[in-house]
């Protein structure tokens, strides 16, 4: 055991120390990254004009989000590809008696997104791949898995229409999932016509991921947040089955809004819900969430400015935002429809469930610290066969967050580390975990070769799992994973 | 002893005479720049180098650089070893100009912070050589100070053209710096008509 540890070390080192090669090659030898994408084409600005490592926003970056992928004061002055008029200004004077004036981009906004990563995985025990063995075969290492193809397109339609699309169009290959996004259209300060503060109301509509503390779909970690994927199943008889999880894009109407570009933001958006499969029902789901920024910097003037003024450049605010949330939605069951029903008599069940939680958020110069904390609950039934009823019985719950922390140790080099944890009762029932409480720590690099290509790395020391069915015989083990690998855009 | 002073009188008069018509011998440097692998031949930097046992006063007036549109306005500038140049902020996003060296010497690196729109930060040049002007935020920006050691100094425009205006008699090594060329050094003598001198910089 001992021997075989040895040797999975010994190249897990060889790995790395290959990495840190091809790394220390690719920042002498790689040529200047001229390639960029669609909005830094639109301004003729790097990538890190809004981003402090990409894809992760900066304060201008979400400013320039915020203002609907403009940047946020004189806007016009700084493009450097004029867009289409699809009618003068003038125009606006004579609506409704002409269509009211847009614009397009003067050129297509589209942006390329490829990430291919080296996995290296723990040895999985004989007895966990053998032809009944509860878990399919794993290999050691894997090239390019996943292995994505992403097309992005965004920009605005003059002053207070946007958009947004990515797609990962890799729909073949090893590891690709296919399929869209995001893809939303959003209307910035529709609370002028009600005399609002400016951005007090804002509102889009389409699929995308919902107002979450922190985004998944566009996190600078090669792994998810666990207690994002999260999905409530039921064990020892419970019908509860919910597929949702928060980190899946959504399709939903959002209104949200940040009244005078200010620290306070909020949102509240009716959702589809049933994000694997098409809802079979009516009702929708709800999410909502509201957050402050409390701004530390002590200098009145760059406090309201949109970056603080640093000593050697323009920086993020030093500044705490806390934030909570809240879901619920309803999951009905057996509804009828073409589906396999698991309960026959034509019977439905609906399970309301809601997730609750609470963010914090710290940054200070070169440092980040993140923290999440969720509850979920789902109603669960037990369901008689013979008198063909439902009766309520213990609620299927779960808890669960992260922390994690940044490190700047360079512009073009960070530091990071996640610890993720999931307490949920019925993983452990259902003999997925080896405790009622998953953890995983994740200590990770980020390399920006170029302001557009990065290399990360991630090593997740998983929660034991188990091998045979719990009983007292029942070993476990821990599928470790080193992932590392490219990242660029273009 | 009547003789002497008018002797010593007519030398006197003729060394003055001959100094002011030294000073008068003073012409224009004129010329083409003409560029090898280059996408153009503007915004090169042509300028006459150290002339030995000669100190040139630094101008009381300041030279502006801009930040405007994300840009350095102008890009290149030249000026005489000693001169302050004022860096202002038109853009309404915070900037900030630093260099992370003068002619390669890191020791010379400096960084002037960040300010917004409408205010500038001064800085004194007192080395010569070239600066690297960048923004720290925004890393397409990109500017050159070239501090200089004589005050005869001009930009080419758009076609390469240059004229250097009133450079004393005498001669001189001519140096042109490009961004992306090589340092260009040629020898030039100026007459009271000025002199032409076409210079080629290759990639």
């Amino acid at each position: 055991m001992n021997r075989s540890r040895n040797f999975t070390l010994k190249k897990a080192l060889v790995v790395v120390l290959l990495g840190v090669l091809a790394v220390l090659t690719l920042l002498v030898v790689a040529p200047d990254g001229k390639a960029i994408p669609a909005f830094s084409r639109k301004y003729g600005t790097s990538c890190t004009t809004c981003h402090s490592n990409y894809p992760e926003l900066n304060d201008f970056g979400e400013a320039f989000k915020k203002n609907g992928f403009k940047f946020p004061k004189d806007d016009e002055t700084f493009v450097k590809q004029d867009p289409v008029m699809l009618g003068s200004k003038a125009q606006k004077e004579a609506f409704p008696e002409a269509v009211y004036p847009g614009q397009i981009p003067g050129t297509i906004p589209i942006s390329f997104r490829y990430s291919g990563f080296f996995n290296w995985n723990a040895h999985q025990p004989t007895a966990a791949v053998q032809p009944n063995g509860p878990y399919p075969f794993v290999a050691r290492t894997d090239l390019f898995a996943p292995n994505t193809f992403t097309i992005i397109s965004a920009g605005s339609f003059g002053d207070n229409l946007s958009f947004w699309i990515d797609d990962d169009i890799s729909t073949g290959g090893s590891g690709a999932a296919g399929g869209l996004g995001d893809g939303y259209l959003k209307y910035n300060d529709l609370g002028r016509f009600f005399h609002l503060p400016t951005n007090a109301l804002n509102v889009r509509f389409g699929q995308f991921e919902l107002d979450l503390p922190f985004t998944q779909a566009r996190t600078i970690y090669l792994s998810d947040f666990d207690i994002y994927d999260q999905v409530s199943v039921a064990a020892n008889g419970g019908t509860t089955n919910n597929p949702f999880s928060l980190g899946a894009p959504q399709r939903a109407i959002e209104f949200g809004g940040y009244p005078n570009n200010g620290n306070f933001a909020w949102s509240v958006a009716i959702v589809n819900g049933a994000n694997d499969s098409p809802a079979l029902r009516g009702q929708k789901d709800v999410y909502a969430r509201v957050s402050y920024k409390f701004n530390l910097e002590r200098d009145p003037e760059s406090r309201h400015a949109i970056q603080a003024a640093g000593p050697t450049g323009p920086r993020d605010h030093t500044s705490i935002r806390v934030g909570g949330f809240y879901y619920y939605g309803t999951n009905v069951q057996n509804n009828g429809s073409t589906i396999p029903v698991p309960f026959p008599g034509g019977l439905s069940v609906k399970e309301p469930f809601y997730r609750v939680g609470g963010d914090l958020r710290f940054k200070y110069r070169k440092l980040e610290l993140l923290g999440l904390g969720m509850v979920g609950h789902d109603s669960n039934h037990a369901f008689d066969t013979e008198a063909l009823t439902f009766t309520g019985i213990h609620p299927v719950t779960f808890t669960g967050g992260f922390v994690a922390g940044n490190y700047w140790f360079y512009p073009w080099l960070i530091g990071t580390m996640r610890y993720d944890f999931v307490n949920s009762p019925s993983d452990f029932q259902n003999g997925i975990s080896e405790h009622r409480t998953r953890n995983r720590v994740s200590p990770g690099f980020q390399i920006l070769v170029r302001a557009n290509v990065k290399i990360a790395g991630e090593y997740q020391y998983h929660w034991a799992q188990p091998v045979t069915p719990l009983d007292p015989a029942t070993t476990f083990f821990r599928p470790h994973t080193f992932v590392t690998g490219i990242d660029y855009s273009f | 002893m009547k003789s002497t002073n008018l002797t010593t009188k007519a030398i006197f008069l003729s060394v003055t005479v001959l100094l002011a018509a030294g000073s008068s011998f003073a012409g224009d440097i004129k010329g083409k720049v003409s560029v090898q692998g280059l996408k153009s031949a503007a915004n090169i930097a042509v300028y006459v180098d150290t002339i030995p046992d000669k100190k040139f006063d630094a101008p009381s007036q300041h030279v502006v650089v801009d930040q405007k549109k994300m840009e350095f306005i102008p890009r290149v500038v030249v000026v005489l070893q000693g001169t302050t140049v004022d860096f202002t902020n038109s853009d309404p996003v915070g900037h900030n100009v630093y260099w992370p060296s003068i002619s390669g010497n890191k020791k010379l690196t400096h960084n002037l912070g960040t300010w917004p729109k409408g205010e500038k930060k001064s800085f004194q040049f007192n080395d010569p050589g070239v600066a690297s002007l960048l923004c720290n935020v925004h890393p397409e920006m990109s500017g050159y100070i070239i501090v200089a050691t004589t005050p005869y100094f001009a930009i080419t425009d758009k076609d390469g053209n240059y004229e250097i205006k009133n450079v004393p008699a005498g001669k001189y090594t001519l140096k042109a710096w490009s961004e992306d060329g090589k340092p260009v050094t040629q020898a030039v003598e100026v007459s009271a008509s000025g002199a032409t001198a076409d210079l080629t910089v290759k990639k």
